[in-house]
């Protein structure tokens, strides 16, 4: 019994001790922007500032560059929402299809999805640019949303998920009444389709919303950028980490408080969808298969 | 009647070809130039670029904000590569902060910056300092006009100096033996510091040290062993080692905690003149009524010399379809007195053009923040600069800090780095493609 | 299918075997064997730029199957509201940006802010921000920033593997005496090898990809960290910076390489592949 309980106690202190690391940092985030620059050295990390220095700090960084900050935010969601729903479209189809088809050629796209999930991001981007360029894209938004909407991950837990959590005794019964390919899919796999599609969505924002490369490559003018590329832009504008913009820079009040805002407030839609998928992800995350 | 009406004619004609003449006058900037132009500044340029916006309606202007290639950033080579592979998008002016970057838009494969003797103004190129227009010089084309000049002077704390009872330094000698004297009377003070990316240009340029010169084309020699780069490196060590030299960066919140603002423990320091109120009074919050510049130091009784530290470009692209708007912007924000004239958000840095610079001194010496006027040492400086380290199509800050200023701050000495310092510039002019003489 | 199939090739398929191609031409697009290879290998910054990735990648990975498989097990068991908070707090950070959270790891290790600098300075040395980043200690640096913004959603994959655990099988176990120590390593352990094996081949895959965090970090260094600390952002400098496109397209190739090699390798030591489990 006291082992248990000593046992317990240990559970919890490392637990414990793990929580603190990953969450400290998340609440120094959010008690910056309250604080002033100055206020940031010499008081407490955890102390809260006030109210008046958060609105400042948001001033401050709404005014950088004609409002940037709030073009950012929208170009994020934008490209995040529209190659999403891209990839929803293609690839969950595609990974049931995957899942329950038996046409020629199958495993060959599924090792090729696998594969191109390991190939270094570097190799892929340069060749798309070209690919890109070819067709006259470059310079628009599709640039960002079409290589966004290729998510092979998302169609390999598509495909996870059909081959487990698919009762083979439907797929029969809608066999025997003789339906089609389509009719199947529409009678079969999209009732079912909820877990998945809220799962895939997830992983696909997130990734889309975080995507940095990508856009740092093929994005020239700096009033496309995701608010990903736009917080380095941000921090290679500012004083504190580029000394050749110092000569001037204190007129751009872009310091320690307004950058955490920044960073705050690149990171509030992604942390919505994550306490909306909450659910769903712990659910759905092992093929629907959780015996609960 | 009809005598009357023909008479009046004549005279609304004269006034209004008269009104009309002088509007052309003062619009004269205004309407020669027209169309639209695509300008990317860095944030601290932006004022500028909305300034003309407004002023010249007839210009569309289209303004990008960028990093302005900092600290040895590769912005600018990335987008220029892609628009030429793409054959369109080149912004017609851009500013760089790295005073190296008009070298290599002026070459192939980039082959970005237009030759603007044929097309600026040239009784306003002669108000540029030579060694300035020199920098701008690739391959005999004038392919950029420096924006402000970043000669390196001598901050001195005055009410401090006069506090401890010491004299103002005017060689390396005095300032090394002062140092000593302020480590063992004063320890905590400090009398420059060593951790910049841009050190070498501090203390090895303003002495000579040759490990950027240019001897012909594409040769650049790197002699990090020369007599000049040693001797410096000798006279810091013992400065670095004390501490009275730390090998910490200005911009750090720690610099400021520790030596700035309330502690106020800044006695002299080596910088360029872009420190002046920004840097002092804002980054590091030192109070007003203390600091002044004076004549950087020199070496003995050698003649004077000193270093650059920047100095940002304005640069004009080839491609442009609308080089008269793009050169009257260049043009405007460089030499014009709307811009230049006070020292504010439009114009935090010593003009390059002599005449802009002349109103800018003026309105810096009467800035009650200043002990003293710091005018006149700044503009004899902006005639000592150092001739002998030039512009290369490879940034040498990041050879800088990664190979001495973390050893610096891990304990080592910097006469110890400097074969390390020589290397990695060598190894990065190699691979940019410089033949490289290391003697 | 339809939909996925363009996508497929244009976006993964073709590009990737541009790579290859580009790998093994030169400008002009004449075949030139491994010319590249032996030429970017020799590069001053190659070796240095591999051993950084490498030693990070083995950090990172450490990390992640000692402490991920660790704290899902720990969190498995009873008392759900407990561990479904801890699972939350945990996979907070996830919701950071790449570069976001990089910033906010630039204010945790410069001891002049951070909550933490009674940790920089007895664990790392730091008393200031350049000691901190000190040359030595960036694999575990960047290591420490992937592993917290990347540990709390396979941690939470984990716990759902464990949750497909048939109870009758715990109980079982439990029946004969085993303790819980015993329980999660003999069985619940041995059941995770696949989830396992694909945490680490994807992590390993990312891993050696390194680009955010240390490109972001030498910005904000003020160059103290070099532009070409990882593999990958040599390749980047290759083709933006040099214009060396069949140079950096090498050094992806090499990536890849690694990639598949460490693939295959945890594939056929796990069986993931295999459908008898």
């Amino acid at each position: 019994m006291r082992l248990r309980v000593v046992g317990l106690g240990v559970r919890l202190t490392v637990l414990a001790m793990f929580a603190v690391f990953f969450i400290a940092p998340v609440v120094w985030l959010v008690l910056a922007p309250t604080k002033s620059d100055k206020a940031l050295i010499t008081s407490s990390p955890f102390s809260f500032g006030d109210f008046h220095h958060v609105a400042l700090a948001w001033k401050h960084l709404d005014a950088f560059s004609s409002h940037i900050f709030r073009r950012w935010i929208g170009n994020t969601l934008f490209y995040a929402v529209s190659a999403t729903a891209i990839t929803l479209v293609a690839g969950v189809p595609a990974g049931y299809g995957l899942a329950i088809g038996r046409f020629p050629g199958r495993k060959l796209v599924l090792s090729l999805t696998l594969v191109v999930m390991i190939v270094p991001g570097a190799a892929l981007v340069l060749p798309i640019f070209l690919e890109l360029n070819a067709v006259h894209l470059i310079g628009s938004s599709l640039s960002v949303i079409l290589p966004f909407a290729f998510f092979p991950f998302g169609v390999y837990l598509a495909y996870l998920y059909y081959a487990t959590a698919l009762p083979p005794s439907l797929l029969d019964a809608a066999r025997v009444d003789g339906c089609g390919e389509l009719q199947t899919f529409l009678r079969v796999a999209l009732p079912l389709a909820k877990p998945i599609v809220a799962l895939v969505f997830f992983f696909s924002f997130v990734a889309d919303w975080n995507n940095f490369f990508l856009p740092y490559v093929v994005l020239a003018d700096s009033n496309q950028y995701p608010i990903t590329v736009g917080l380095w832009d941000l921090l290679s504008s500012t004083p504190s980490f580029n000394p050749a913009v110092g000569g001037g820079g204190q007129s751009v009040k872009i310091f320690k408080p307004e950058l955490a805002l920044a960073t705050l407030i690149a990171v509030v839609p992604v942390a919505i969808v994550f306490l909306f998928s909450q659910r769903a992800l712990v659910r759905g995350l092992v093929g629907g298969a959780v015996k609960e | 009647m009809k005598i009357n009406l023909r008479w009046w004619f004549i005279v609304l004609a004269l006034a209004a070809s008269a009104a009309s003449i002088s509007a052309t006058a003062s619009a004269a900037e205004r309407t020669s130039v027209s169309g639209s132009l695509t300008v990317w500044v860095d944030a601290v340029r932006l004022p500028v670029a909305k300034l003309y916006a407004k002023t010249h309606p007839n210009v569309h202007l289209n303004i990008v904000t960028f990093d302005g290639d900092g600290n040895g950033a590769t912005t600018m080579q990335t987008k220029i590569q892609l628009w030429n592979r793409t054959g369109h998008g080149w912004p017609d002016v851009i500013f760089s902060e790295q005073a190296n970057d008009p070298v290599w838009m002026g070459q192939k494969p980039f082959d970005f910056a237009l030759n603007l003797k044929s097309v600026f103004p040239k009784n306003l190129l002669k108000g540029w300092p030579a060694p300035s227009l020199a920098q701008c010089t690739v391959n005999g084309q004038l392919v950029c006009l420096q924006d402000n000049l970043a000669q390196e002077v001598l901050y001195v704390n005055q009410k401090l100096m006069k506090q401890f009872g010491y004299s103002v330094p005017t060689t390396w000698q005095q300032w090394a033996a002062l140092g000593e004297k302020v480590a063992k009377d004063h320890p905590g003070y400090i009398i420059g510091n060593i951790g910049d990316s841009y050190g070498a240009w501090l203390y090895l340029w303003a002495d000579q040290c040759p490990v950027s010169q240019v001897i012909g084309p594409n040769t650049v020699r790197i002699n990090s062993g020369d007599v000049h780069c040693t001797r410096m490196a000798s006279l810091l060590d013992p400065l670095i080692k004390s501490g009275v030299v730390p090998p910490e960066s200005v911009f750090t919140a720690d610099f400021a905690t520790k030596w700035g603002g309330d502690n106020d423990k800044i006695l002299l320091m080596p910088g360029p003149v872009w420190y002046a109120k920004d840097i002092f009074g804002g980054t590091l919050h030192v109070p007003a009524g203390e600091l002044t510049a004076t004549l950087p130091l020199r070496w003995n009784n050698e003649p004077l010399v000193t270093g650059q530290v920047g100095g940002g470009p304005w640069i004009v692209s080839r491609h442009s379809k609308n080089t008269a708007a793009a050169v009257d912007f260049v043009k405007w924000a460089t030499t014009s007195f709307a811009v230049k004239s006070k020292v504010n958000a439009l114009s935090p840095g010593y003009p390059s053009y002599a005449p802009a610079a002349a109103k800018w001194l003026t309105a810096l010496n009467k800035d009650p923040y200043f002990a003293a006027p710091e005018g006149p040492a700044m503009q004899a400086a902006a005639n000592a600069i150092w001739k002998g380290w030039n512009m290369v199509t490879y940034p040498d800050q990041p050879v800088w800090s990664n190979t001495v200023v973390t050893q610096l701050v891990a304990g080592k000495s910097l006469s110890s780095l400097l074969p390390a310092y020589g290397d990695g510039l060598a190894q990065n002019a190699q691979a940019a493609g410089y033949k490289v003489v290391r003697k | 299918m339809l939909p996925y199939l363009p996508l497929l090739i244009v976006f993964g398929v073709a590009p990737s075997i541009y790579a290859l191609d580009l790998a093994f031409t030169n400008v002009g697009g004449g075949w030139v064997g491994f010319h590249n290879f032996v030429r970017t290998y020799n590069d001053f910054r190659f070796l240095s730029a591999f051993r950084h990735v490498l030693v990070y990648t083995c950090v990172w990975l450490g990390a992640l199957i000692v402490f991920v498989v660790g704290l899902a097990l720990l969190l498995h068991g009873r008392a759900n509201r407990v561990s479904a908070t801890f699972r939350f707090l945990f996979y907070m950070p996830g919701a950071l940006a790449g570069s976001a959270a990089v910033l906010v790891w630039l204010f945790m290790l410069d001891p002049s802010v951070s909550p933490g600098s009674f940790l920089l300075h007895h664990v790392l040395g730091a008393d200031i921000f350049a000691q901190s980043i000190a040359p030595g200690n960036l694999p575990f640096i960047f290591a420490m920033i992937a592993f917290w913004t990347g540990a709390g959603g396979w941690i939470v994959v984990m716990y759902g593997a464990l949750n497909t655990i048939p109870h009758d099988l715990e109980e079982a176990a439990r029946i004969d005496g085993a303790g819980p120590i015993t329980i999660a390593l003999r069985l619940k352990l041995p059941l995770m090898r696949k989830w396992i094996a694909y945490m680490v081949i994807l992590s390993f895959a990312t891993g050696t990809q390194l680009f955010v965090e240390p490109q972001i970090v030498q910005t904000a260094s003020f160059g103290l960290v070099p532009d070409t600390w990882s593999a990958n952002q040599l390749a980047y400098q290759l083709a933006f910076r040099y214009a060396d496109f069949n140079g950096a397209a090498a050094i992806a190739v090499d990536l890849l390489m690694i990639g598949l090699v460490g693939a295959v390798l945890i594939v056929t030591r796990s069986g993931l592949f295999r459908t008898d489990d």
